[in-house]
């Protein structure tokens, strides 16, 4: 409780308790602090090695880039340390940035925040509800709520891509993607609030509380009085509620949308938390590691494209970072709080309860 | 020892001869220097107390546990199987009490699983060899079975059949059942037992295992009493009683545990009127009343947990109702019954009570987070810490800080933690489900001592407990449940172990008429 940090649960007990107090060791560190140790590390290769890099309207781009998915990736892992995922938001994005452009054509500036606001809420909400009411497992129920959002997306823009008009560029809504606040892209900023945001709900609220207690044991939360129902529903919603906040930034940047906007964007985001220290058993996953997640694979994608790397090597490093990432952290997971060494040559002890 | 130790039988044709056997685990000696025979086509039961080592001993004759010490002779062989399959290939079929069938293959494929009839040019199996067989086996049982049947679609009767096909198709000598009847309703107990005298008619040897005496009067030849890992006796069932096999399966002295001083029971908190929950609790009535334990006794899978979930509202009652302070009481989820007051622990600490992402204080608030609240109705870290340091200090929970993970603390500070949980929601009703189960001495009688001192302050206590010294030292009354219904209810000086026992057992008190 009294940790700096922002992992909202750590490893359960894989250390050695009979020195509590006192695990500064390598696994502890790389369980709050990894992936954002290898962000500095990038980040200073791409210091040495981008000429470019530091510009100011570099970082800029970098930081507006990250928003959209970082939003997301944000309330996606809320949603996996509860214990589930959700493999639509990609459909989601696109349907509601499509919603948002007719809103927007429709009712200006004010009808298009609003309309993407309610339309990633309500999205969420059927998620929820199959999940919940219906009891279809997250998996089965966000893939095939995948393809309908999709779909609805492709069948509204038969008539080729909604847009946003050429002359709306000073429109407020546009500014929404291009504003800088001191320097700072705005939605960078809007990035950073809503990560504050589920800091204060995990972290200090009933609700929060609830979404990880549940995710750490189903079982035990039933017989503390969580329901599983209404948590859940909760969450699914919020996960929504965030594509809706990401499509505005997401939708004002690139002007158009279809049906095959954003395509695996679930997949980014699902990577994005894991990588950030998510696990898809539940109860575990960081909003810093997230955060860091998040920069390191927009920095990462920058620092290719400046070297002129093609895409296919993009994806294929992209994977690899991820691999490595988790096998990392399932090799420290077996040597946790031991001298790794030591314990590896050393006579075999009983295993810690 | 007493009469019957030995019978003429065993000399006769010994099939199985059992010879100072010891199992031991780290820190238990779960078998110690047990012996005894089993004679060519006899009904051998084994009767004893959970906990007597009757699982253990079965696990040796089915090569799933290695003996320590002693030695096994099958048949005048030396007998020590390295794995479950050598026991089937030397002759011992062992049907464990959870089946080991797969239910997504047919009954022919499960009878011969591992050792399927193959043609050996391709090694494809020959499913007209193994349907045959299946049809020769059921045949013996008088049974009708479809060998192409999936075995998930089967009763529990009917599985419980397979298995023993499975083991006949071996020409199994030995057939051991581990509370075969556990499971199934009473006609089909009658064609069970049927088949056990078929087995032993035909010369092969069944060791029985039942928690139901009267099933061991109407089917064994002899029995053998386990306790605590020894053998105390084998009777030959034909000169002896019910009462005295009772007798031999408590036999303990008084043990020292700690003894609660009786209260005076107040009103009644909770009360149920005919309360019929989930598949097995039917129709039970019974009081609580301020300042009392009322505990809840039987063998395992008797209904005690359907009964302390249904209190709690995290099992819906199909019939009957229940007050709390005289007023009606129908929660539908543990949430209801939490803001009713009612503290609740489950048997099942691992899986069903420890969160463990969450640290030990927010483990214990879990249940009580809106009253945590505090500026901008946010959670006040501060109430937190108080709360958990109220029930730490109360309860003596040994942990290096609040931020300490659950799981990292003993077994013992676990169940103290939960129980704080339990207590946090502050009524005057506990449901505690085996409050001390795999808890050291030391945190037990802190544990006993605490529900003494629960009581002392007008707090009512239903304990669901399988430890029968802690049962009744522990409690006022002592209700007996068996397959789900009240089968006695023992107060005062009635409350001994072989009134539990015989209750569980027989459903009746020792030393009255059937």
């Amino acid at each position: 409780m009294t940790s700096p940090d922002l992992t909202t649960a750590p490893t359960p007990p894989a250390s050695d308790p009979s020195r509590p107090g006192r695990r500064l060791d390598f696994g502890s560190f790389w369980d709050t602090w990894g992936i954002t140790s290898v962000l500095v590390l990038l980040v200073l290769v791409a210091v040495a090695t981008t000429p470019d890099f530091l510009a100011i309207s570099n970082l800029q781009s970098i930081l507006r880039e990250s928003a959209y998915l970082g939003i997301v990736a944000c309330a996606m892992t809320v949603l996996i340390i509860n214990g589930a995922f959700d493999l639509s938001v990609g459909g989601q994005l696109a349907l509601v940035s499509v919603l948002t452009l007719f809103a927007y054509g429709v009712g200006g500036t004010g009808l298009a925040v609003v309309t993407a606001l309610a339309a990633g809420t309500a999205c969420g909400m059927v998620n929820g509800f199959l999940v919940t009411a219906l009891r279809v497992p997250p998996f089965v129920a966000t893939l095939g709520m995948l393809f309908v959002f999709r779909g609805i997306a492709y069948l509204l823009t038969q008539n080729g891509p909604a847009t946003l008009p050429y002359t709306e560029v000073d429109s407020p809504f546009a500014q929404i993607g291009s504003l800088n606040l001191a320097l700072v892209p705005f939605p960078f900023v809007l990035m950073v609030v809503v990560f504050g945001l589920a800091y204060v709900l995990l972290r200090r609220t009933p609700t929060g509380r609830r979404i990880v207690a549940f995710g750490s044991s189903p079982v035990a939360a039933r017989f503390s009085g969580v329901s599983a129902a209404r948590i859940r529903f909760v969450v699914f919603a919020l996960v929504g509620l965030a594509v809706g906040i990401a499509t505005l930034t997401y939708i004002t940047r690139v002007w158009t949308a279809d049906g095959a906007a954003q395509d695996g964007f679930e997949l980014s985001v699902i990577t994005a938390a894991v990588l950030g220290g998510a696990s898809l058993q539940g109860g575990r996953g960081s909003l810093v590691g997230t955060f860091s997640a998040v920069l390191l694979v927009t920095v990462l994608n920058d620092v290719l494209v400046a070297h002129g790397v093609d895409a296919s090597y993009q994806n294929i490093i992209l994977g690899t970072v991820l691999i490595i990432a988790l096998a990392i952290d399932g090799l420290r997971t077996r040597f946790a709080g031991v001298n790794l060494l030591r314990r590896s040559f050393g006579p075999r002890t009983p295993k810690a309860a | 020892m007493r009469k019957g130790t030995t019978t003429q039988m065993s000399e006769h044709d010994p099939v199985l001869e059992v010879t100072g056997l010891t199992v031991e685990f780290p820190g238990v000696r779960a078998l110690d220097d047990v012996g005894f025979t089993v004679a060519r086509g006899e009904v051998h039961a084994l009767v004893g107390e959970n906990g007597a080592g009757k699982s253990t001993l079965l696990k040796v004759l089915g090569g799933v546990n290695t003996p320590t010490a002693g030695t096994v002779v099958l048949d005048g062989n030396p007998y020590s199987p390295a794995k479950p399959h050598d026991a089937l290939v030397a002759g011992i079929a062992v049907i464990y009490q959870e089946f080991t069938l797969f239910p997504d293959l047919t009954v022919a494929e499960n009878v011969f699983v591992g050792r399927e009839p193959v043609v050996a040019a391709t090694r494809g199996i020959r499913y007209g060899v193994m349907r045959d067989e299946c049809r020769r086996v059921f045949g013996m049982l008088d049974w009708e079975i479809d060998p192409d049947a999936r075995v998930g679609d089967l009763s529990v009767s009917e599985q419980q059949l397979v298995e023993i096909a499975k083991a006949l198709s071996v020409e199994g000598q030995v057939i051991v059942m581990d509370e075969p009847t556990a499971a199934l309703s009473h006609s089909e107990v009658a064609r069970l037992l049927d088949v056990v005298r078929r087995l032993r008619d035909e010369g092969r040897s069944v060791i029985y295992v039942s928690h139901h005496l009267e099933e061991v009067f109407e089917i064994a030849d002899r029995a053998t009493v386990l306790r605590d890992g020894k053998h105390v006796a084998t009777l030959d069932i034909a000169s002896t009683t019910e009462d005295e096999l009772v007798r031999h399966m408590v036999g303990r002295e008084v043990s020292s545990v700690f003894t609660r001083e009786p209260g005076v029971p107040g009103e009644v908190v909770l009360g149920l009127d005919g309360l019929s929950a989930g598949r097995i609790l039917r129709d039970v009535s019974l009081d609580v009343r301020a300042g009392e334990v009322v505990g809840i006794g039987g063998v395992a899978g008797a209904g005690q947990t359907e009964l302390t979930e249904a209190v709690y509202g995290a099992l819906a009652a199909r019939r009957g109702s229940m007050t709390l302070h005289c007023e009606r009481y129908a929660p539908s989820s543990p949430a209801d019954a939490l803001r009713a007051g009612v503290g609740f622990l489950h048997e099942d600490r691992k899986s069903a009570g420890n969160l463990p992402h969450l640290t030990v204080a927010q483990n214990v608030t879990i249940t009580i987070l809106d009253r945590m609240r505090g500026v901008a109705r946010l959670l006040s870290f501060a109430k937190e810490r108080e709360t958990y340091d109220s029930y730490r200090s109360r309860m003596r929970i040994k942990a290096s800080s609040p931020a300490q993970l659950i799981g990292q603390l003993s077994g013992g500070n676990q169940q103290k933690v939960l129980l704080g949980r339990a207590l946090a929601p502050g009524g005057d009703l506990l449901v505690l489900n085996e409050p001390t189960r795999g808890v050291d001495i030391g945190a037990k009688a802190e544990i006993h001592q605490l529900i003494g001192e629960l009581t002392k302050s007008g707090v009512a206590v239903l304990m669901v407990s399988s430890d029968l010294p802690e049962l009744l030292g522990m409690s006022d009354r002592v209700v007996v449940l068996s397959q789900g219904r009240v089968v006695g209810r023992l107060d005062g000086d009635e409350r001994t172990e072989e009134n539990v026992i015989a209750c569980a057992t027989t459903g009746r008190r020792i030393g009255v008429a059937a």
